[in-house]
């Protein structure tokens, strides 16, 4: 891939890299560009460091923003070819420049975040000066925060590759100079890894390739820009739910054999009082009729979709009253078996397909804000763990199934 | 034979565990607290710790930390008689969380599952 360069300070290498990805981000880069400067001024003042804004060439002056931002650490504008979008392809961009750099540390930070203090830069840094290859970010989250992590990508990824990443899509995390080479050397690339696939796609590359990987503490919730919901999470949804299906079937002999889970160490404690997210508010009645309609829209579909046993308890599921409505986990896991299935089989188009999942999350969805309603966090993650445990044993499900 | 390390500061719990496992066919060692751990570990290669976590000088989540530094793939469960130390995230690093109980049919079942867990290299 080819990208554009404006290296003012005429950086050639550097131990440290912060990496910036954004697209249009004019308002809002200059405040994780000031923190990032500041945590590396404080915690990592003897390390030769850069910031670097990878772009998808933005046209709100988002370059210009970037290199105006006073900071005492030098900074590179890189952005890919006018025209090329996709966060993933400008984290592509971020790996060539940092092997290119020989940097020893990686750190990659959201363009709009708005919570992101000097701490974040030493507590996703400094677990790769220490060894470690590829950090993922913990954070508080509320419980209606994240579905798509919650009901598909934490439980996938732990029950195909046997480690427990809670937040394997969190956006920002650090990894080794050794595995962003492993990054630019990774031939399976899709135009959906190039957009929003990219962060799931870096968490299983770590955990396939068996790179140390660990959890980072943040402390505070992660607040950025406040985007279109609906429009966003469908398009998210079928970028990361695909790349997850890709990398499905490009490691289908890796997970067969993996047994179980095991869990990932956590660093960053010692924060003092840890802030609370602000609620997401979930709106049932809405969920309910993306889920009956969408459902009823695409029944044709499902019926070859889905194992004639799952799709008789999807029905009994339909046929649930709004209150006291529930979607057991095990179904929803063997209902996302199949689906992967279906994929690797290329039944349907499949981005069609992919999409046919969305109202069944929807109902997925609905069922967890029911179930969990009176819960604190603290019930919620037991309840996602228990969710997380019937994906594991559905497992077996799935190898018979995928390897029939 | 999988061997298990208990590390528990009350010896009711460390002989009654002892002989549960050892009935389920494991060879067990037992440990009063976290004195000389990380020796024992290094030395006898336990495939799996059952861990305390509030003993009368030790903290096992503190334990679990210097656990997890050098042993990435250990497993290693929790068993505490409280559950309110769910909610600090250093319970995360370890495979399980077991509430104590006189019916060790749950921590029996969790140590089968840490013992069956496998990822290919």
């Amino acid at each position: 891939m080819k990208y554009i360069e404006e290296n003012p300070d005429g950086i050639k290498s550097a131990e440290i890299v912060i990496g910036i990805p954004s697209y249009n981000e004019a308002s809002s880069i200059f405040f994780p560009t000031e923190q990032a400067d500041k945590g590396l001024v404080k915690y990592y003042s003897n390390r030769a460091a850069v910031i670097i804004n990878c772009d998808n060439d933005s046209d709100d002056g988002t370059g210009e923003a970037f290199l105006g931002v006073k900071t005492q650490t030098p900074k590179i504008y890189v952005s890919t070819e006018s025209g090329v979008r996709g966060k993933g392809n400008n984290l592509k961009n971020l790996f060539l420049k940092a092997v290119e750099l020989d940097a020893k540390a990686i750190v990659v930070v959201d363009a709009d975040l708005k919570s992101i203090t000097p701490l974040w830069v030493r507590n996703l840094c400094e677990p790769v000066l220490d060894n470690y290859d590829f950090v993922a970010p913990l954070y508080i989250r509320h419980k209606y925060d994240v579905t798509v992590t919650n009901n598909i990508a934490y439980p996938l990824t732990r029950s195909l590759y046997g480690r427990r990443v809670r937040q394997p899509m969190g956006g920002d995390v650090a990894f080794s100079g050794a595995l962003a080479k492993q990054f630019v050397e990774t031939e399976f690339w899709t135009e959906k890894v190039g957009a929003f696939g990219i962060d799931i796609w870096m968490t299983t590359i770590a955990l396939r390739s068996r790179s140390s990987v660990i959890q980072s503490f943040m402390g505070k919730p992660k607040l950025h820009k406040i985007r279109d919901l609906d429009s966003h999470l469908d398009m998210m949804f079928e970028d990361v739910v695909s790349t997850m299906f890709d990398l499905m079937i490009e490691y289908e002999s890796f997970w067969r054999e993996v047994k179980w889970s095991r869990p990932t160490a956590v660093f960053g404690f010692g924060l003092g009082d840890v802030e609370m997210p602000p609620p997401v508010e979930m709106d049932t009645h809405r969920l309910w009729e993306n889920f009956i309609g969408g459902i009823r829209k695409d029944w044709d579909l499902y019926a070859d979709v889905i194992s004639r046993e799952n799709l008789n308890k999807l029905e009994e599921v339909v046929d649930l009253p709004v209150g006291g409505f529930e979607f057991p986990a095990g179904l929803w896991a063997k209902i996302i078996y199949d689906f992967a299935i279906s994929y690797r089989n290329h039944s349907f188009d499949r981005s069609k397909l992919v999409r046919a999942l969305i109202p069944i999350h929807y109902g997925k969805t609905l069922s967890f804000v029911t179930e969990t309603q009176a819960m604190n966090n603290q019930q919620v993650e037991e309840f996602i763990e228990d969710q997380c445990a019937q994906f594991e044993k559905a497992k077996s499900y799935l190898v018979e199934k995928w390897f029939a | 034979m999988a061997k298990i390390l208990i590390v528990d500061d009350e010896e009711g719990i460390r002989m009654l565990y002892s002989m549960e496992l050892q009935d389920e066919g494991y060879a067990v060692i037992t440990l009063p607290d976290g004195k000389g751990l990380m020796e024992v570990i290094e030395q006898e290669q336990p495939d799996c710790i059952i861990l305390d976590i509030k003993m009368r000088e030790y903290n096992g989540l503190d334990l679990l930390q210097q656990i997890r530094k050098k042993y990435y793939d250990l497993p290693v469960i929790l068993n505490s008689a409280y559950s309110s130390f769910k909610v600090d995230l250093k319970t995360v690093a370890a495979d399980y969380y077991v509430v104590k109980s006189s019916d060790l049919t749950e921590l029996k079942e969790k140590i089968k599952l840490a013992l069956e867990c496998s990822i290919p290299k």
